[in-house]
């Protein structure tokens, strides 16, 4: 190394220390104020504990009314809320990078497959709210060991399509296999899209079982291939497919599919309208405690899921992204769905998590190879 | 005073300067360790923890094993291997073609008078800035079925067929490509005096012989071309995961996002992919190094003289300025057309909505809150990433530019491309095995979850790009004027200051505002670094875009695009206001 690149050097490490230290305090006085962004702190009023018992909650959440959640929260607890809001994906790879030393109090996102590795990974800790009172299709979605919590529930696919187009409405996935509907449907991508997994192990599930295996369910989606089927990446990609002609057709998760049909004015060439296959796969928001949690996040964190499924949290959901998530059934009793959801689809299923969650990898790993 | 008071007072005089010199040498030896010291630690670090994965993921609590090849056999499957034939093929034709482009572009802009050669400085930025989903949304809004070309009645099948494979594949990098390879270039080329034309033109050269002099002198800028460029497309994942995945072209960055996306992640698969990607730049140096062995390219010195700018015979001129034209439009008017049909117009390319000029989209994104603070912490970050990185680029470049290589600069030279290399995902992911170890909360210095590690990451991020960009500029000045001042009585402080920066400004402002504007919408490490309540404006933008808000995501994102292309614009205009006329010269053409 020359005289000059040790100058350089020299200069850097001022420099660096300097930025550092500034990008620090400017750290530390952003998290002592009341932030602007999705981090919501604790109102000196709303506190009800001394300062010092009281932890921020990091909940790591994909879903569109989570920031909305975590400031109500901290309105009525005290207690501040870190959200982390990101897509599924990234969080899940956080997750499992962080397996050594976990940096989350809670997960909330779309699917219960994930959560029944984690759970089967010893991640998560076990808890039933006692003030929560599921209906019949909760109490369903709740795992035997109450690792973690159904919140609500969408379903994977609903079946979008332009009625201003076509006139033939399919009664079954297998009549989508039929000449009526050649070239015309489409779906998204696995590997890309979080809820398409569970609607193709949901069909695997129907045609197959857990004891048939998958073959019958691989088998049914080689002749959709067969009959002209297109992959998309995600439900927006899928949804502007349809929205351009390319399909006519589109399977895609409920609460996208209704969000459509509200934003969109019907017109002589586009009138999205939505039917649900027997049998729809029911793709519930699932929130989950981690294990490594000390005791007073955990505390806290079963607060939080408490909040979630009382009626007050559920009213907050309801608000935070009222053309997207937040159009779910609820699976509390005494809730409503929003206004402008349709009941839910008559003929439904849950898939086992801890049955087809081990599978997802096999799955879409052979969907990339045979039907893309 | 007594004898030996008189000899301690003598013996005290000179053993001042050797104290001085000792402490210098200690000052110097202690900036050359904290120099080491920080390249290990954002960039060795994270990537051998990240890679080491693969034989060891026991060692991160990734799987029960403590030495197993089990991964690499899991990688090593017939998909791959065309993956990386894929991925080589890509990365070559981007990389020549990036160069190709981005040399003619730098000679046409900085040498000659064919008219619209002023835009290109803000066009390379805006590409810089424009992400390549963006790009390959403008081409997919031009040609898929039901798109303009349908609607107005240009048949596009044809075209459509050949975009939709690897030929779109390699165009959409490419232009992605062109803006490192013009930095790089142009720099090197600003370096050039015209005394070295003079001379080909004096032995009876043409132009054609000038430009091959030159490509030949400016060769370490155009090395410095072709291997970020063809680094950063075998690390692509944007076009992977679009234009790649729709047109069933294997990639090898796919199979890796594929790994880390199924759930539960592999991270080891990942890492014996990486380590395989890791073998092609390998090959990528040794290209390099080979190519520029024992030659010197030392051309700016004391005496370079300011080159002329070329009058280009009309034909030519126009036939350039055509290329110009030409290369704009592919390359921004493109990409352009997809966020202004994405943002603007209601519904273009659909069968729904009014197809008419809106704003709403831009009402929308102005007043979300996953615009303005996010906006504002990402451009302070970027500054702040901007300002370190571009210190230590000098400093690695100087290392890079060292005549014949150093066994120090080889090994810095790896680090760096492997840093690019790794798709940004895999890097942060490598962050948070370093960072979040248990260890490091034992020693109260948690640097996970805080936004001085997100910096640290960015600046690793941005440091491979810029130190290419300054490496063609460092290897042309002369050590000799540094040595004439030394000569005069300078000290190494002051030489470097009053002879070197003068020398270097121009492209230390280039290579500031580049790492500014590729750090400001940067994701991929944002997504798994940013403090939970913090959030960059990339993550913002990919928020609305996840509920399906295609047009207001889009509208945030062409304003993010626009607030940096103000900071570009106001760099260089205070260089221009600022800089004494004697560094504005160096490297203009008369």
């Amino acid at each position: 190394m020359s005289s000059h690149s040790r100058i350089a050097a020299a200069v850097l490490a001022v420099v660096a220390v300097g930025s550092l230290a500034a990008c620090s305090a400017g750290t530390t006085s952003a998290q002592t104020s009341n932030s602007p962004s999705t981090s919501t702190s604790a109102s000196a009023s709303a506190i009800s504990s001394p300062a010092a018992a009281v932890q921020p909650l990091v909940l790591y959440a994909a879903e569109g009314y989570d920031a909305v959640m975590g400031k109500a929260f901290t309105a009525k607890t005290g207690i501040p809320v870190q959200v982390d809001d990101d897509s599924t994906g990234p969080l899940l790879t956080k997750i499992a990078a962080e397996r050594n030393n976990p940096q989350w109090s809670l997960l909330w996102v779309d699917g219960d497959t994930a959560f029944a590795s984690l759970d089967k990974q010893g991640q998560l800790l076990d808890y039933k709210s006692a003030s929560a009172s599921l209906d019949a299709a909760g109490t369903a979605l709740e795992p035997a060991d109450h690792s973690y919590s159904p919140t609500g529930t969408t379903v994977m696919a609903a079946l979008i399509y332009n009625a201003a187009k076509v006139s033939a409405v399919p009664a079954s996935y297998q009549d989508l296999t039929t000449a009526a509907y050649t070239g015309k449907v489409g779906m998204n991508d696995p590997s890309q899209s979080g809820p398409t997994y569970p609607f193709i192990a949901g069909v695997m599930n129907q045609l197959g079982g857990e004891k048939g295996g998958i073959a019958a369910g691989e088998a049914f989606y080689q002749q959709l291939k067969s009959n002209g089927l297109k992959v998309f990446p995600t439900n927006g990609d899928t949804l502007h497919a349809l929205e351009t002609g390319q399909i006519d057709y589109g399977l895609i998760q409920s609460s996208a599919a209704v969000g459509e049909t509200l934003k969109v004015k019907a017109t002589a060439t586009y009138d999205p309208k939505i039917v649900y296959l027997p049998k729809s796969t029911l793709l519930p928001s699932v929130i989950g405690i981690d294990k490594a949690d000390n005791a007073v996040v955990a505390k806290e964190a079963e607060q939080f899921v408490d909040f979630a499924l009382s009626p007050a949290g559920q009213a907050v959901m309801h608000t935070g992204d009222p053309t997207g998530d937040s159009l779910y059934w609820p699976v509390v009793n005494g809730v409503t769905p929003l206004k402008g959801l349709p009941s839910t689809p008559p003929v439904y299923q849950h898939i086992d998590p801890y049955f087809w969650g081990p599978l997802e990898s096999q799955v879409v790993t052979w969907f990339d190879a045979n039907i893309k | 005073m007594t004898r030996s008071g008189s000899f301690s007072g003598r013996l005290a005089r000179a053993e001042a300067p050797r104290f001085n010199l000792g402490r210098l040498r200690s000052a110097r030896s202690a900036a050359f360790s904290g120099f080491w010291l920080l390249i290990v630690a954002i960039l060795v670090v994270p990537i051998l923890l990240f890679l080491i994965v693969a034989v060891s993921p026991a060692l991160l609590d990734q799987g029960p094993q403590w030495f197993t090849l089990s991964a690499f056999r899991q990688a090593l499957n017939g998909q791959l291997l065309v993956a990386f034939v894929d991925s080589t093929v890509v990365g070559l034709a981007t990389a020549l073609l990036s160069a190709a482009i981005a040399f003619w572009l730098a000679w046409v802009v900085l040498r000659t008078d064919v008219p619209g050669r002023r835009l290109w400085t803000g066009v390379v930025f805006a590409l810089l800035l424009t992400p390549s989903y963006l790009i390959a949304l403008g081409w997919e809004r031009l040609l898929e079925p039901g798109g303009v070309l349908d609607v107005i009645g240009i048949p596009d099948s044809g075209l459509r067929s050949i975009m939709y494979g690897p030929v779109g594949i390699v165009v959409v990098l490419t232009v992605k490509g062109i803006p490192f390879a013009y930095l790089a270039i142009s720099n090197a080329l600003r370096g050039l005096g015209r005394e070295f034309e003079d001379a080909v033109r004096v032995h009876g050269g043409g132009s054609f012989a000038a430009i091959r002099t030159a490509v030949a002198l400016v060769a370490p800028g155009v090395w410095a071309a072709l291997a970020i460029v063809f680094a950063e497309s075998i690390s692509d994942f944007g076009v992977a995961t679009t234009l790649a995945n729709d047109s069933h072209f294997l990639v090898a960055t796919y199979a890796l996002y594929n790994a880390i996306d199924a759930f539960p992640v592999q991270f080891p698969v990942a890492a014996a992919i990486s380590a395989l990607l890791l073998v092609l730049i390998v090959l990528a140096l040794v290209a390099q190094n080979r190519a520029l062995r024992g030659r010197s390219f030392r051309v700016l010195g004391a005496r370079s003289r300011p080159v002329e700018r070329a009058q280009v015979r009309p034909v030519p001129k126009w036939t350039n300025a055509l290329g110009l034209a030409m290369l704009l439009l592919l390359a921004l008017g493109v990409p352009a057309f997809g966020a202004v049909s994405a943002s603007l117009i209601d519904g273009l390319g659909s069968l729904s909505g009014s197809h008419r000029w809106d704003l709403s989209n831009y009402r929308r994104a102005i007043v979300s809150p996953d615009l303005a603070h996010p906006l504002v912490y990402s451009a302070w970050l970027a500054a702040i990433a901007a300002t370190i990185a571009v210190t230590l680029a000098v400093v690695c470049a100087r290392m890079l530019a060292t005549r014949g290589g150093t066994p120090a600069g080889r090994i810095l030279d790896f680090v760096l491309l492997a840093a690019v290399a790794l798709p940004g995902i895999v890097f942060a992911a490598g962050y948070i095995f370093a960072y979040n170890l248990p260890f490091w909360g034992a020693i109260r210095l948690s640097l996970y979850g805080t936004t001085p590690l997100l910096l640290l990451a960015y600046i690793a991020t941005a440091l491979p790009s810029t130190t290419r960009v300054l490496v063609g500029t460092l290897s042309q000045v002369q050590e000799s004027m540094v040595e004439a001042a030394r000569a005069h009585g300078r000290t190494s402080l002051q030489a470097w200051f009053s002879i070197v920066v003068p020398v270097i400004a121009r492209p230390l402002v280039t290579a500031w505002l580049l790492t500014y504007t590729a750090t400001l919408l940067e994701l991929p490490v944002s997504q798994l670094l940013a403090p939970p309540g913090k959030e960059p404006v990339s993550i913002g933008i990919e928020t609305a875009l996840g509920k399906y808000d295609f047009g207001g995501g889009t509208a945030m994102e062409v304003l993010a695009i626009l607030s940096a292309l103000l900071v570009v614009g106001a760099g260089f205009g205070l260089f221009r206001l600022l800089a004494p006329i004697g560094w504005r010269r160096i490297g203009r053409a008369q």
